[in-house]
């Protein structure tokens, strides 16, 4: 027990620096951003309209004091500090006053919901056939599974995400393109909004398993094709034990405790947004907030999303630490 | 066996769920609960909007613009049309007729048009002009605050028809912020903001709609916002033009140009904004119902905007004029025009965009005084103008293109411009070398000895089509010894653009109204007053920081002088004249927009034909569409 509470103080230890050292780096690489914000907004306002010289002096000015861009820098990361020790972000510049938190708040879910099935889905489906494939290492069906997961595994996300895109939005249109749901559905959780959710959603999570299966499937057939030869698999078939028992309690069970880093460390990634899915599919969530939030110069956005991330990573890391104690009593008694 | 038959359940049940959800799918349609034939669907070019339940268009960048507010929603005093209109460019909108100033341009008088009514029913006056000038200059950091500030000595309604301006300094153009051209000071309902504390905190959601439209749904993760037409939309100034045919306007962000594509070829989408030129070349082969502003080739709209090669000013090497010069005489437009807009370019060596009026007001009568320009190049004199590289580039077209090229030379010159400068490196050498610059082996060496080197400053991906025209620019320039290079900004040109950050850009300097003559819609901002010093930011649009004395003269008369009076287009002439002699950017082509509209649901879209107006959606002119478009049959 006293081990376990050092082991917890040092990974507690750990994740606290990791969030710290990281929300400083992501505030020095945004504020070393060569776009700058008020810029951005005086082009937003003069890019089509009418203007007068004169009148964009006068509006540089209001809107650097505006967005709080007048202050000294070690005074402007005191107050950025103040305000992430309470959970606040501050505004967003490219959609002021509207506070950050308030615009990740609302593309978070569709991330979540996309990104975590999406990934959960991937890992099942790939470990297990991985696992089938490493221990029925004869089965043709399996060895066809292989050659297209070997197959499709390099294959560029993008050039997935296009073919599907053109082969069910266009050549045999079944599917929507972009979209997280039908225009005009309302608000109110019904039976039609969440099939329509699901719709929207079967082309982005569709790209992102054909991609994501190739690896944890051929992970897992390289684990249990090494399992496979270990004495006690082998003293268990020699002993009788039923193969689906050796399958997964021998074999799979072993063989998992890497994948599961694996599938920790990708839900944490999921707070990063999947940028392309989101970009190709026009799906919303908080991979396009960050796009448009560098592309604004948007210093607030772009720190907000980051943090999340940052502590979204690192809190799955955290866990893991936390958890591998109780699944592997190698690394206890370690 | 066992675990093929897993495998091919597997398979079979997950193909039962997408037909289920498919089919599903299938009965909702693209909108639920609205019928297809009674929505228009335009792209919003902003994109998804991620702010988006915010309708005050009153406060900075902190909503959307063109997701139908200004279009369908908001209204001001006047319009002018980038192209014909549909009674004329001028449009009095909710004022009942053109400003009244005085004398010396310091009071404007305007009489407003009676029976309009905001959607919530109370009757719009002239105090909510009134409260839309004073709230903006009582609050400094809201969206017009510093124009109406700076102009604004006081204003008032002396009745609810009426409202009068005192300037603080004379400004015969001070009309033109409440005029629109893509936008401009819109309206904002005194009874729903005198009620609000803090106006730059409050996000008029729902908006209270002066235009025929009103605000039916919308998604709040920004990618489409839906209009309906009001019951009483005979009480808003687009009646007076007739009944409008969509019931709904819906504005989408439909995804990157390959997705427009698509959405366009399944009739998903009925106006697109602009695509790459390769998008529109598929759709005028693929889709039957498919039209744009020139019925063949080269399609687009020329917006009234005029990319150009646009000159550091402040910069030493691009001091003297004879550089200037050189460096334009070493680019063959042709080859621009086909790298940039695979030909589909409309061409203008002359600082006016050749799109509305403009050709007949300049560009024409221009043609011989440019034809017979000369240039001293320091050993001899040339004519650089060719009267016929318009009709060059449709030559070199039509043996690809066939019939899709015009052969009358009027459509030709409006479809592809007329001149521009012949390519002339010998020419160019000279200038140089007048300059101080020698040619040592193949490069060129600067006066102090060093190479001559340039970077061409382009925004990348977000930007292609004139991407590609500053990368042959490069590599013309190259070919001629210039160690040129393309500097790809990406998302930070704006700042660079402001901060003075580069030898040369491609960008525009010049944006007009496109149906009025008047210039001063870019041109003051090119006087010397408002140069900035260098290492400071420059205000636009005089991105080349730079000034000469005699234009300083003409636009200081243009100030003098009334928006219509015809001295006004020849001091646009005059102003041209300059330009050529003094080559302070290289005009290259007007911003031609792949505006593509499907005719499955909707007929009677604007085009070259009919040019009522211009079809590009995200100009809050384009609510002229709305009027013209009749479901088909």
């Amino acid at each position: 027990m006293r081990f376990y509470a050092t082991y917890l103080a040092q990974r507690l230890g750990q994740f606290l620096l990791v969030v710290f050292i990281g929300i400083n780096l992501t505030y020095l690489i945004t504020h070393l951003t060569p776009i700058d914000p008020v810029e951005q907004s005086i082009a937003a306002v003069t890019s089509f309209g009418n203007t007068s010289p004169e009148a964009i002096g006068a509006m540089r000015q209001s809107l650097r004091e505006l967005y709080g861009l007048t202050g000294a820098p070690h005074e402007q990361y005191l107050a950025f500090w103040r305000r992430i020790a309470t959970a606040d972000f501050g505004p967003s510049l490219s959609a002021f006053p509207t506070p950050v938190s308030t615009l990740i708040a609302r593309a978070l879910p569709w991330t979540i919901g996309l990104l975590a099935t999406a990934t959960l889905l991937t890992w099942v489906l790939g470990n297990l056939l991985g696992g089938l494939a490493g221990y029925y290492q004869n089965k043709t069906s399996l060895k066809v599974l292989a050659i297209i997961a070997m197959g499709l595994h390099p294959v560029p996300y993008y050039i997935v995400a296009f073919v599907l895109l053109v082969t069910f939005g266009y050549l045999w249109p079944l599917l929507p393109i972009a979209g997280g749901k039908a225009m005009n559905l309302g608000d109110q959780l019904s039976l039609e909004i969440v099939l329509s959710i699901l719709k929207h959603s079967i082309l982005p999570a569709l790209s992102l398993l054909l991609v994501g299966l190739g690896g944890w499937f051929l992970g897992m057939r390289s684990l249990v094709s090494n399992i496979v030869s270990e004495d006690y698999v082998v003293y268990a078939e020699l002993a009788g034990v039923d193969h689906r028992r050796i399958l997964t309690s021998y074999v799979m069970r072993n063989a998992l405790l890497p994948q599961v880093t694996g599938l920790a460390l990708s839900l944490g990634a999921i707070f990063n947004g999947a940028i392309i899915t989101e970009q190709v599919f026009g799906y919303p969530g908080v991979g396009s907030l960050l796009v448009s939030g560098v592309y604004a110069g948007d210093y607030g956005l772009v720190l907000g999303v980051a943090t999340v991330s940052i502590i979204g990573v690192s809190t799955a890391v955290l866990i893991i630490d936390l958890l591998y104690p109780l699944l592997d009593p190698r690394v206890r008694t370690g | 066996m066992r675990l093929k038959r897993t495998i091919l359940a597997a398979i079979l049940w997950g193909s039962v769920g997408l037909a289920t959800l498919s089919s599903g799918a299938a009965a909702q349609g693209l909108f639920a609960n609205l019928p297809r034939n009674e929505i228009l669907i335009l792209e919003n070019p902003e994109g998804t909007i991620k702010n988006a339940g915010w309708f005050n268009i009153w406060a900075i960048n902190a909503g959307s613009q063109s997701n139908g507010l200004q279009q369908a929603a908001l209204d001001t005093l006047w319009y002018i049309d980038p192209n014909r209109g549909l009674d004329g460019v001028w449009q009095n909108s909710l004022a009942a007729d053109k400003p009244q100033y005085n004398a010396d341009f310091t009071e404007m008088t305007v009489k407003l048009r009676p029976g309009i009514y905001w959607s919530d029913g109370v009757e719009f006056t002239a105090a909510d002009v009134v409260h839309t000038v004073t709230t903006q200059i009582k609050h400094k950091n809201m969206r017009w605050s510093a124009a109406l500030a700076l102009n604004v000595e006081a204003v008032e309604a002396p009745d609810p028809y009426s409202v009068h301006f005192k300037l603080k300094k004379p400004n015969s153009r001070f009309h033109a912020l409440f005029t629109v051209r893509w936008n401009a000071v819109w309206i904002m309902p005194k009874h729903v903001f005198e009620k609000v504390e803090d106006p730059l905190k409050f996000d008029f959601n729902k908006p209270v709609s002066l235009g025929a439209y009103v605000l039916h749904t919308f998604d709040p993760d920004g990618r489409w916002y839906i209009w309906r037409l009001r019951e009483d939309w005979q009480r808003t100034t687009l009646a007076r033009y007739g009944t409008p045919g969509p019931k709904y306007l819906a504005y989408v962000d439909p995804g990157p140009p390959d997705k427009r594509v698509i959405a366009q070829m399944n009739h998903e989408l009925d106006v697109i904004h602009d695509v790459a030129p390769e998008g529109m070349f598929t759709l005028a082969k693929q889709s039957k119902s498919s039209v744009a502003w020139f019925k063949g080739f080269p399609y687009a709209h020329p917006d009234p905007t005029l990319p150009a090669l646009i000159f550091n000013g402040q910069n030493e090497l691009f001091k003297s004029r004879d550089v200037r010069w050189a460096l334009a005489l070493l680019i063959d437009i042709k080859a621009v025009s086909m790298a940039s807009y695979r030909g589909a370019a409309t061409i203008s060596a002359i600082g006016i965009p050749p799109t509305g009026r403009h050709p007949e007001s300049y560009h024409e009568p221009l043609q011989d005084w440019l034809a017979s320009f000369e240039l001293d190049t320091g050993k001899h004199k040339i004519k650089p103008y060719d009267r016929g590289i318009g009709q060059q580039i449709a030559e070199m077209l039509r043996p690809s293109m066939g019939d899709q090229i015009p052969s009358d030379p009027k459509a030709i010159a409006a479809a592809f411009g007329m001149g521009w400068w012949k390519a002339d490196a010998g020419a160019a050498a000279e200038l140089l070398e007048k300059a101080g610059f020698k040619k040592v082996g193949a490069n060129w060496q600067t006066p102090d000895g060093k190479p001559f080197t340039v970077r061409v400053v382009v925004e990348g991906e977000a930007r292609p089509v004139m991407t590609r025209a500053g990368s042959m620019i490069v590599e013309q320039w190259r070919r001629a010894g210039i160690d040129a290079k393309v500097d790809v900004a990406q998302g930070t040109l704006v700042t660079r653009r402001a901060a003075g950050d580069f030898d040369t850009l491609i960008s525009w300097s010049v944006e007009t109204w496109g149906g009025h003559q008047d210039l001063s819609f870019f041109l003051d901002s090119w006087h010397s007053q408002f140069v900035a010093p260098a290492g400071t930011p420059q205000p636009p649009r005089n991105w080349q920081r730079w000034s000469h004395p005699d234009l300083d003269k003409v636009i200081e008369e243009i100030r003098k002088i009334g928006f219509d009076d015809p001295r006004g287009i020849e001091l646009g002439r005059e102003y041209v004249k300059i330009a050529v002699r003094e080559m302070p950017t290289i005009p290259l082509m007007s911003y031609n927009v792949f505006t593509v509209m499907d005719t499955t649901y909707w007929t009677g879209y604007p085009t070259a034909a009919d040019p009522y107006t211009d079809p590009v959606p995200n100009w809050a002119n384009s609510r002229a569409m709305f009027v013209k478009l009749k479901p088909k049959s």
